[in-house]
């Protein structure tokens, strides 16, 4: 092993040569196991890896007849790569070696004379499949928890040990493309199905069987792809078709933004028709470039801080929270409707409630209609469906909710209509029972404040499209204890979502920062910037839409709601320009209503989005944007707004910190993951120039007589700190 | 059989429900037992509060569970949510199998071998399957067994036409083996036997809708059914609140333009004096006072006595009059002390077969071997809100119903005692006296 790479070491790495266990269960067979005693999910770390070539040397001394590599259980392989060693790599050239380093080991395994079988379960992600990728057979144990594939363009690099070789090798290029740029786990079945694997059997029966495979006792064929996919692969002309196509494919999705997909493509396609030593060098070179970037980096930021998210579901004892099983919902709007329909699929006894009976029939075929597209999408077998669709119950009234864990509230948002369900509630549900409000803009305190048991009272709050949005707000009241807290972070991890814990002021975090941006980009409007060309901005800049398209999906009703209940909040800094409530007046809502800043209806459906004209009329007489109305200074206009107000909500302690308030950001708003969230690209920016951008805007010349409202661009104290000390957000303690 | 009164736990309906009826191969046409009856079960659970898992056994009546649906209890229990732990087992006593669940409930609650017991009556009748005759099982199964192609094609040259006619698994379920008679052609002996015209059992059927209609726009009904979105529903659909064979304006002249269906041309059964092919579930919580107080339920009734009773299965229609002598004899009570009745209306001439022995005492003389007649029945307060002539008589879950809809009629009655009767194919007969709970 390399010396430099003694700084990668992880902090507790064990003695060496503890990694790793041979074991040989019979004369002929040795069984690699790993088994590193500081991770209880082996990581392929530079300790293990250390050992791991250790023990093939020792292999190919011995020279068995076979060779198993298996993990501790039948369903604990490994997790693939440190990422903690891969943050702290800036050096390209270091990069650069332990690319290769993986590489020479794996190559090292496939050279062993022994026949070599991986038995692998549970997760296999990363450098875990491209150690079996170098083994002769792969046998996958047939287990819920198990999942194999190349995730590795999900944090901004390559499948660098080999992967972006043997898969191609393996299963041809079409299919190895999908799995590495989509990036996802395969389960079992379809894991054999692609040809990842080559068996799958009991986890109790893995390395019986992978032994009997591996001496011979066992018939097992490699995964054969056919003629066809050998046309495919060896015939340059199919492989410049799927290469311009897929690469186009990839532009138009990523916008550029992601290098990482372009730089694997070609690797992939060429691979069938090159010799493995240099498409691996290929590789080495091409993962070495991407992991010192920045947008790895990002990416590889939130994924552990959605990975640390997971811990909310412990306490901060370390005990698990409370466990939920019966869900309860009152109000079934599109809030109600989808919070009870997700809570249903993920496996909970549900139960939904409204004052009327047709929007709960609504409700339950529309969770019919889903339960059976997901169905036929993940070809589920007819009992899961059906008993996905007897989870949801519906009828009017709250009797029915005495045996839930917890409801969610999601009916109008009125202090007096939400205060009277939980009083209904508290008085027929026992005392633990939790109740949680999926308010935006009202306050837990409020709602909590006349009910007995107020520590059960909680704020869980979903985005729209439910189903879609993986943020949950998870709002905890003066009164609201850590048990109830946790359990519903709890709850949300278990519906799928990434909860992020915030404090009960108003807006909470996410609608908090979006107010001061969605306002801004109104104000262009305003000021004569045609929709798409705002729109337009912010794609550029990464979002998933525009704030324009964004106020059209809300509806322009909730908008100006949650824009009045911040303006009451903070003051004149949240002040709106009025102009959604004149769009109200007139009768245009958004999306809802068939038209907003776009045309919705139904012949606009698959075309262009078409700019409603009875907005601009509502402008009056044409206005032409001033001059000095920038690409770059609108952009400003809207980031800036939104991040001097993240400022002051981390001064407030709205939320734990930095990197949580960046998670919330990309997680709930879609910021753009590659550029790590928004404080993470406010501090790749340098708090100087950020304190500098507001000040230019502040002085400008229409913010100057705009009133005050300009101050939302007035420096918040913590950045001229910062600024002072040309100190990082991130370096804010959480 | 008589049921011998001894010291032992009494039993009562603690709560109940039932789901709308409907016509089959109507709305409920893509319900399948198992899911209709969980609806009805997971409705009566979460609305009594119950923990789940104290519940003793889950019993179901059902006359044709669906055949991908084995001990149909089971699925329906754990699709329901109940726990695994609790057991599940499926009743059948043909139309009276709802009943049967409870009264298997009470006999276990006496016997001490528990106290809580879930009871669903179910039935989905437009799931009745066609299946194929002897002659194409045969083949299939010739096929099945041949190895050469030759053999192969050997047995499927057995194949005639005539073996694709289908057994209609719902005629035939109708039929009785024993006498060889359907249901209607009993109920045509018993109008025969009683000389009932067609002129009164077009009468009774068209009160038996009126008074449905009634109930029904009076919020009666709203007493005992939870509205259900069925499967199947499209897009825009609402949940079904009513039970839809209830005809509003149904007139003598609408009933006297119908010809006899069993018997052509002198019968006087027609369908439209006959019970509908109907679906439908109900579930009922049976328990002791004890165990009702201790889970914070008010029990609807107490159930006071029961008996079922056997008879010449060509005269199955009057199985109620048999069955009810037996249950009266145990409470030690008489007809004079019953302010609400429920007879199941399987055919019209049926139920007034009932109440002309009832009322005759040489009737009661030659077949009960009693002195007297039981007594008369006071038609205002027999079926008060119509029956299965006009709700229909989905075969599982109508014995259930009778038991719930009785209940609650005797409260609102403000009575002592009420009796739930049916009359049973196959020649039976089954019938529960409730009296108001004390509790």
């Amino acid at each position: 092993m390399n010396e430099k790479f003694q700084a990668l070491m992880p902090a507790d790495a064990p003695p060496r040569g503890t990694c790793i266990r041979l074991e040989r269960p019979e004369p002929g067979l040795m069984l690699l196991v790993l088994a590193p005693p500081h991770r209880k999910l082996a990581v392929l770390d530079l300790a293990l890896m250390a050992d791991f070539e250790t023990a093939l040397d020792e292999v190919a001394k011995e020279k068995p007849r076979a060779l198993v590599i298996t993990g501790r259980e039948p369903t604990s392989f490994a997790a693939g790569a440190d990422l903690e060693a891969l943050v702290k790599i800036e050096d390209q050239a270091l990069a650069l070696e332990l690319g290769r380093y993986g590489q020479s080991l794996f190559q090292k395994l496939a050279h062993l004379a022994a026949f070599k079988v991986a038995a692998v379960g549970g997760p296999v992600p990363g450098g875990a499949f491209e150690m079996a990728l170098a083994c002769d057979r792969i046998v996958l144990a047939d287990h819920p928890s198990s999942r194999i594939g190349l995730p590795e363009v999900q944090l901004g690099i390559l499948p660098g040990w080999g992967g972006s070789q043997r898969l191609p090798r393996r299963i041809g290029i079409p299919a190895a493309l999908d799995a590495i740029l989509t990036g996802r786990l395969f389960d079992p079945k379809r894991a054999l199905r692609a040809g990842m694997v080559d068996r799958l059997t009991w986890p109790e029966y893995l390395v019986r069987v992978a032994s009997d495979i591996a001496m011979g006792r066992m018939r097992c064929s490699r995964f054969d792809r056919g003629a066809s996919s050998w046309m495919v692969d060896k015939n340059p002309i199919a492989k410049a078709i799927i290469r311009r196509k897929v690469t186009a494919d990839v532009q138009s999705k990523t916008h550029g933004h992601y290098p990482a997909p372009l730089a694997v493509i070609p690797l992939v396609i060429a691979a069938p028709s090159t010799r493995i030593e240099e498409g691996l060098e290929h590789e080495a070179q091409a993962l070495a470039r991407l992991m010192i970037s920045p947008v790895c980096k990002n990416l590889v930021s939130i994924f552990r801080l959605s990975e640390e998210a997971k811990k909310l579901g412990k306490l901060p004892s370390g005990a698990d929270a409370r466990e939920l099983h019966s869900v309860g919902v009152v109000g079934a709007g599109v809030m109600g409707a989808g919070i009870a329909m997700l809570a249903a699929q993920k496996g909970f006894w549900t139960r939904l409630s409204d004052v009327e009976r047709a929007p709960l029939d609504r409700a339950l075929l529309l969770h019919r209609a889903n339960v059976a597209k997901d169905a036929k999408r993940r070809r589920l077998p007819i009992n899961e469906v059906n008993a996905a669709i007897d989870r949801l119950g519906a009828g009017v009234g709250l009797k029915e909710f005495s045996g839930c864990d917890v409801v969610v509230e999601a009916v109008a948002e009125r202090l007096d209509i939400k205060a009277k369900v939980f009083g209904e509630l508290a008085g027929m549900l026992p005392a633990d029972a939790i109740l949680a409000t999926n308010t935006s803009s009202l306050s837990v305190d409020a709602i909590a404040a006349s009910l007995p048991h107020p520590e059960r009272v909680v704020g869980m709050h979903f985005f729209n499209p439910v189903a879609q949005m993986p943020l949950v707000e998870v709002v905890r009241g003066a009164a609201t204890s850590d048990e109830v807290v946790h359990a519903i972070a709890k709850l949300a991890l278990k519906l799928g979502k990434t909860p992020v814990i915030t404090a009960d002021k108003a807006g909470f975090v996410v609608n908090r920062l979006l107010g001061p941006y969605l306002d801004e980009a109104a104000r262009l409007f305003e000021a004569g910037v045609e929709v798409e060309r705002i729109d337009r901005l912010a794609r550029e800049f990464g979002m998933p839409m525009g704030p324009m398209e964004l106020l059209d999906e809300v509806g322009f009703d909730i908008a100006a709601h949650a824009a009045e209940s911040l303006e009451k909040a903070y003051g004149a800094r949240m002040a709106s320009s009025g102009f959604l409530k004149r769009l109200l007046d007139a009768g245009i809502k958004g999306k809802k209503s068939g038209a907003g800043f776009y045309l919705h209806g139904k012949d606009s459906k698959g075309k262009q989005r078409v700019a409603n004209p009875a907005v601009a009329r509502l402008l009056g007489s044409a206005r032409v944007p001033p001059q000095d109305l920038t690409d770059a200074v609108m952009l400003d206009r809207m980031f800036m707004a939104m991040l001097n107000e993240a400022a002051l909500a981390l001064e407030e302690v709205v939320i734990a910190g930095p990197r949580e308030l960046d998670l919330a950001t990309v997680f709930g708003m879609g910021f753009p993951p590659f550029r790590g969230g928004l404080l993470r690209w406010a501090d790749q920016l340098g708090t100087r120039e950020v304190l500098a951008r507001l000040q230019k805007i502040s002085s400008a010349a229409d913010i100057q007589t705009r009133g005050p409202t300009a101050a939302r661009f007035t420096p918040a104290p913590l950045i001229r700190k910062l600024a002072e000390q040309n100190a990082r957000f991130h370096d804010v303690a959480s | 059989m008589i049921h011998v009164p001894t010291q032992r736990a009494r039993c009562v309906l603690a709560a109940g429900l039932r789901l709308p009826q409907m016509k089959s191969g109507g709305v409920f046409k893509q319900e399948n037992a198992a899911h209709l009856g969980a609806v009805a079960a997971r409705e009566l659970l979460l609305r009594t509060g119950i923990p789940t898992d104290s519940i003793d056994e889950v019993i179901v009546g059902c006359v044709g569970p669906p055949q991908d649906q084995a001990n149909v209890a089971r699925v329906l229990s754990l699709r329901a949510g109940v726990p695994e732990s609790v057991p599940a087992r499926t009743i059948g006593r043909n139309c009276a199998s709802g009943m049967d669940a409870v009264t298997s409930a009470c006999t276990l609650i006496e016997a001490g071998r528990g106290d809580l017991f879930l009871c669903v009556g179910v039935e989905v009748m437009s799931q009745y399957p066609l299946t194929y005759g002897p002659g194409m099982t045969a083949m299939f199964e010739r096929l099945s067994r041949a190895r050469t192609v030759g053999a192969r094609v050997a047995a499927l040259a057995t194949f005639r036409p005539k073996f694709l006619a289908p057994r209609v698994a719902l005629m035939e379920g109708l039929t009785d083996p024993v006498s060889g008679m359907i249901m209607g052609r009993t109920a045509e002996l018993l109008a025969r036997d009683f000389g009932i015209t067609r002129e009164a059992a077009d009468r009774y059927a068209m009160t038996s809708h009126h008074r449905a209609a009634k109930a029904r726009d009076s919020g009666r009904f709203a007493r005992e059914i939870v509205p259900h979105l069925p499967l199947g529903a499209k897009e825009g659909d609402l949940a079904s609140v009513h039970d839809d064979g209830i005809r509003d304006d149904q007139s003598m002249e609408g009933l006297a333009k119908l010809k006899p269906y069993f018997e052509k041309p002198d019968g006087i059964v027609t369908v439209g004096n006959s019970c509908g092919i109907t679906d439908g579930a109900t579930a009922l919580l049976i328990t002791t006072p004890e165990r009702a107080h201790e889970l914070g339920l008010t029990p609807l009734a107490d159930i006071r006595a029961w008996a079922w009773a056997g008879l010449e299965p060509s005269r199955m229609g009057l199985g109620p009059v048999y069955a009810t002598a037996l249950a009266l004899d145990q409470a030690g009570v008489a007809m004079s002390d019953i302010s609400a009745i429920e007879i199941n209306e399987a055919f019209a001439a049926q139920v007034l077969a009932c109440q002309a022995a009832f009322a005759s005492d040489s009737w009661a003389r030659e077949h009960l071997s009693r002195a007297t007649r039981l007594g008369e029945i006071d038609p205002a307060m027999l079926n008060k809100n119509g029956g299965a002539i006009a709700l229909g008589h989905p075969v599982g879950a109508t014995g259930a119903r009778l038991i719930l809809t009785t209940a609650i009629e005797l409260a609102i009655v403000d009575g002592e005692l009420g009796l739930a009767s049916m009359c049973i194919g196959g020649g039976q007969g089954g019938s529960m006296l409730l009296e108001r709970s004390r509790a």
